[in-house]
């Protein structure tokens, strides 16, 4: 197992300078100078070109980028162009925000997803599994900022039942910096009030996000639970006498649990980069955010810093997906 | 069947999963709470009121721009609200008018030193910062000199514009301060750049131990050393501002509202959703669409007012066919003015000049409607034939006014396409379109430009002198009549003379310039009806002055 992880973590680095290469280079084929753009339009040339100075862009693209890379290399991100704080500042502050959300939207997923999809398969057409169907079928086709500005107007506006975007009731202060997931900080310091707020405020969002991959996760349950239930060792478990539960929870769920723990795998991919939309609509300062205004902006340090936080995730999301496989499945171990 | 029981589980987990969650959502305070930094209890707020709703003004805008609150680097408009809001300068505008008054100096001075003016600054004696620290003349000193030694953004107002220097700057007495400018240039034009948050004075006593590596900047992104109304209780980055009331304020008296909250909200949608169900007090930028939705809103009251702002059509000077002035002219009588106005829906006035309403030396005067076929004749002249395609820039998203760039350029497209000249609309992100306009590379855009001081010398020499390498120049437009006259009227120092230059710049330009002036757009804000005391003023630093908010 330690080999298999470090043999990763290894690749991880190849991933990562093929990344931060491939995003350098591309950011310079952009026909426009992110000195000036972050000045402003009422900036006057001298004031640029001592910004561009200031920034080493005025050095042939190579000298960039061999800079950037000795400096990322004592781990430093270097700074916004844009904010001019330090981009490890940046993500600090604004990827918190984004794993919050992300990670709420997948529990939303795995709760709603699995659960469905088992009832699903269990109760092949019937109501349950038609009611299924149609769910997964409306989460799948309709788009986020429509789930989105009509969950707003039904639970916020129209009937106040819960607070509106935002990640927390901006009368309340946020709770002490630990991990920067509100809920986990209010939780370990004890902070029930911001708790509470803070979790009220996940519910809208967390939803809005995670539905599509909840309708992909339900069919994904559904048909891997379908597959497994017409084996023939099912038949057998319950020719031996064993009870429903048993077979069910015991033979089929834990045959049918690779194919969905690949499919989580891939939907926290996908929600993680799906964030941008629901961030949008609910005002939530994540990454999506400031990665999208930095594009546009053409702050290529904090573009760099994004990507190389996601090149970093997806790889470990699918490390954790494979440790998973072996922890249910003794012949990966083996293998 | 026996697959019943599990299903049942099933549907029970899922529905405890959503009552829990619905639980923490009713269990939400609605309440607000006093700051609890860390478990521990931040300081009491202001003048010792209890922090209620009722108290605490939430101001929802989008402050995406916001990237400092230091005053000597704050140029943008999220930073400069707070900003000044916190921080004092030593003269101002009072909200709505251009006269000077005093704020640090109970007076001041010009007089002519010989080679150089002499502004003399008397400090009010009972002028204390936050701290309670009374506010010197070093504090002056220091502030003006860290604001030029860190030479950010906004430092080029006092280090083209106003000239300083650090040693022409001095200390006369503990309550006097003298500041030399070279003749060239105005005391006038200075005066109101010291209105603006760079000439803030910040307390030296407070800043000098957190100096760091950066002369301070970072400090003051999480604390304040201000003489202002307000000082900084906590800045969460992209999300909020949190003020809280000066207890020591020495200016007048204490705010009404113990904090405020600015709250970044991007979405127009949102803001609308805000007001509406009172989670923000007052909404900025409320364009036509959510202006329509809140009219017949109880509890919304739309407060409008002009912005500074110019928004223009131009075209590069040395490009043909606009390097004819009849083509130039030809494009002014081709648009059709009253069109662009209609589709602002009243978020915009008629302005075709360079300077805006509200600046000395704004004449009012509109010479150019619709004219077909004059603006033929004069194409014909200019050489234009029919069929004549020309690139349109534009950048993408909303511009000032709340309508779409690409709207407005849509309209000017048809009525150009009327006497067979087509336009070739190109839109771009607004950093690509800067770059390439800074490079003039582009032949006609569409653009707006905001003064960056209260004098009209902050238009007229970037849309008249091609040297200042702004406007003009962008536009390849080096007309020598037209840099003479800016230069005569920026250093003028009698008044009316000073109008009337400005009247002669303005009506050469409407005849020669690359510019189409367009229109005024104004900024809109949504205010809950118990709000009381608001005033939007784009010429003053602040534009709102948040002390002199309240609510019943």
């Amino acid at each position: 197992m330690a080999r298999f992880i470090i043999r990763r973590l290894g690749g991880l680095i190849f991933v990562l300078l093929g990344v931060s290469l491939l995003t350098f280079f591309l950011a310079q084929l952009a026909p426009a100078d992110p000195a000036g753009a972050a000045l402003g339009s009422n900036a006057r040339e001298e004031q640029i070109a001592a910004y561009r100075q200031q920034l080493g862009l005025d050095q042939p693209v190579v000298v960039q980028y061999a800079r950037y890379m000795s400096r990322l290399m004592q781990g430093d991100l270097g700074n916004s162009i844009r904010t001019r704080r330090a981009v490890a500042d940046d993500l600090r502050d604004f990827l918190p925000a984004t794993v919050e959300l992300t990670l709420s939207a997948l529990l939303v997923t795995i709760l709603l997803g699995i659960p469905l999809g088992i009832l699903a398969a269990l109760n092949r057409n019937t109501w349950i599994d038609a009611g299924a169907r149609i769910l997964a079928l409306l989460g799948g086709a309709m788009p986020i900022f429509y789930i989105g500005l009509v969950l707003l107007g039904v639970f916020y506006r129209q009937l106040q039942w819960l607070p509106g975007p935002g990640r927390l009731d901006s009368t309340l202060p946020p709770p002490l910096h630990l991990t920067g997931l509100y809920t986990v900080d209010a939780l370990l310091t004890g902070n029930w009030m911001v708790l509470a707020n803070a979790a009220a405020h996940l519910i809208l969002p967390a939803i809005t996000l995670g539905l599509f991959s909840t309708a992909v996760l339900l069919r994904m349950t559904r048909s891997s639970m379908l597959e497994m239930l017409g084996q023939d060792y099912v038949r057998t478990a319950k020719a031996k006498g064993l009870s429903e539960r048993l077979v069910i929870g015991r033979h089929v769920f834990k045959n049918a649990l690779p194919p969905i723990l690949t499919i989580v795998g891939i939907l926290f991919g996908s929600l993680l980069s799906g964030a941008v939309l629901t961030e949008t609509i609910f005002n939530w300062p994540g990454i999506g955010r400031y990665a999208t205004t930095s594009v546009t902006t053409l702050d290529y340090p904090a573009v760099m810093g994004v990507a190389l936080v996601a090149a970093i995730i997806y790889p470990l999301a699918n490390t954790l997906v494979d440790i998973g496989y072996s922890v249910i499945d003794p012949r990966v171990r083996a293998g | 069947m026996n697959a019943q029981p599990h299903a049942k589980r099933w549907q029970w987990t899922a529905l405890l999963v959503l009552v829990a969650m619905l639980a923490s959502a009713c269990a939400a305070p609605a309440a607000p709470s006093a700051p609890v930094a860390g478990g521990e209890e931040a300081a009491a707020p202001a003048a010792g009121d209890a922090l209620t709703r009722a108290n605490t003004l939430i101001f929802a805008l989008d402050h995406s721009d916001l990237i400092t609150l230091d005053p000597a680097v704050a140029y943008e408009f999220g930073g400069i609200l707070p900003v000044g809001n916190m921080y004092e300068t030593m003269v101002s505008f009072n909200p709505g008018e251009t006269e000077l008054v005093p704020v640090l100096a109970t007076s001041w001075d010009v007089a002519d030193g010989g080679d150089m003016w002499k502004l003399t600054f008397t400090l009010d004696p009972n002028a204390t910062f936050a701290s309670g620290a009374p506010v010197t003349a070093d504090d002056v000193l220091f502030s003006w000199g860290r604001a030029i030694d860190i030479n950010k953004s906004p430092a080029f107002l006092l280090i083209d514009v106003c000239q300083m220097t650090k040693e022409n700057i001095t200390a006369v007495d503990a309550g006097v301060v003298e500041l030399k400018l070279p003749k060239t240039v105005s005391p006038n034009v200075c005066l109101s750049v010291l209105t603006f948050t760079v000439a803030a004075v910040v307390e030296q006593a407070a800043l000098e131990p957190n100096l760091g590596s950066d002369m301070g900047e970072s400090w003051l992104n999480d604390h304040s050393a201000g003489s202002g109304p307000y000082v900084l209780n906590a800045w969460e980055r992209s999300s909020t501002v949190t003020l809280d009331a000066n207890p020591n304020w020495w200016g007048g008296d204490a705010p009404a509202m113990q904090r405020v909250i600015l709250q970044n909200m991007l979405e127009p949608a949102n803001r609308q959703a805000a007001i509406e169900t009172g989670d923000a007090d007052i909404i900025q930028d409320v364009g036509p669409e959510v202006a329509a939705a809140l009219e017949g809103n109880p509890d919304v009251a739309l407060a409008k007012g002009l912005s500074t702002l110019l928004v223009y059509a131009s075209v590069n000077a040395t490009m043909p066919p606009f390097d004819n002035p009849d083509a130039r002219l030809a494009l002014r009588y081709a648009i059709n003015y009253d069109n662009i106005i209609t589709l602002l829906g009243g978020n915009g006035e008629l302005v075709q000049e360079i300077i805006p309403i509200g600046f000395a030396g704004h004449t009012g005067n509109n010479p150019f409607t619709q004219d077909l076929d004059k603006a033929k004749e004069l194409f014909a002249k200019a050489g234009v034939t029919e069929g004549a395609t020309i690139p349109f820039i534009v950048a993408t998203g909303t511009g000032p006014g709340g309508v779409e760039w690409a709207t407005v350029a849509a309209s000017i497209q048809a009525d150009l396409a009327q006497i067979g000249v087509s336009l070739d609309i190109q839109q771009m992100q607004q950093s690509e379109l800067l770059t390439k306009y800074r490079a003039q590379e582009l032949p006609m855009l569409l653009m707006n430009w905001g003064p960056d001081f209260t004098d009209p010398d902050a238009n007229g020499t970037p849309f008249a002198n091609y040297e200042a390498k702004s406007l003009a120049w962008r536009n390849s437009w080096n007309d020598p009549q037209a840099i003479e006259l800016s230069q005569q009227a920026a250093i003028e120092l009698d008044p009316a003379k000073r109008i009337e230059l400005y009247a002669q710049l303005t009506e050469y330009m409407q005849n020669n310039g690359p510019f189409a002036m367009l229109f005024q757009p104004t900024r809109v804000y949504g205010l809950r009806t118990n709000v009381q005391g608001f005033i939007y003023d784009p010429g003053d630093t602040p534009n709102v002055s948040l002390w002199l908010i309240s609510k019943n």
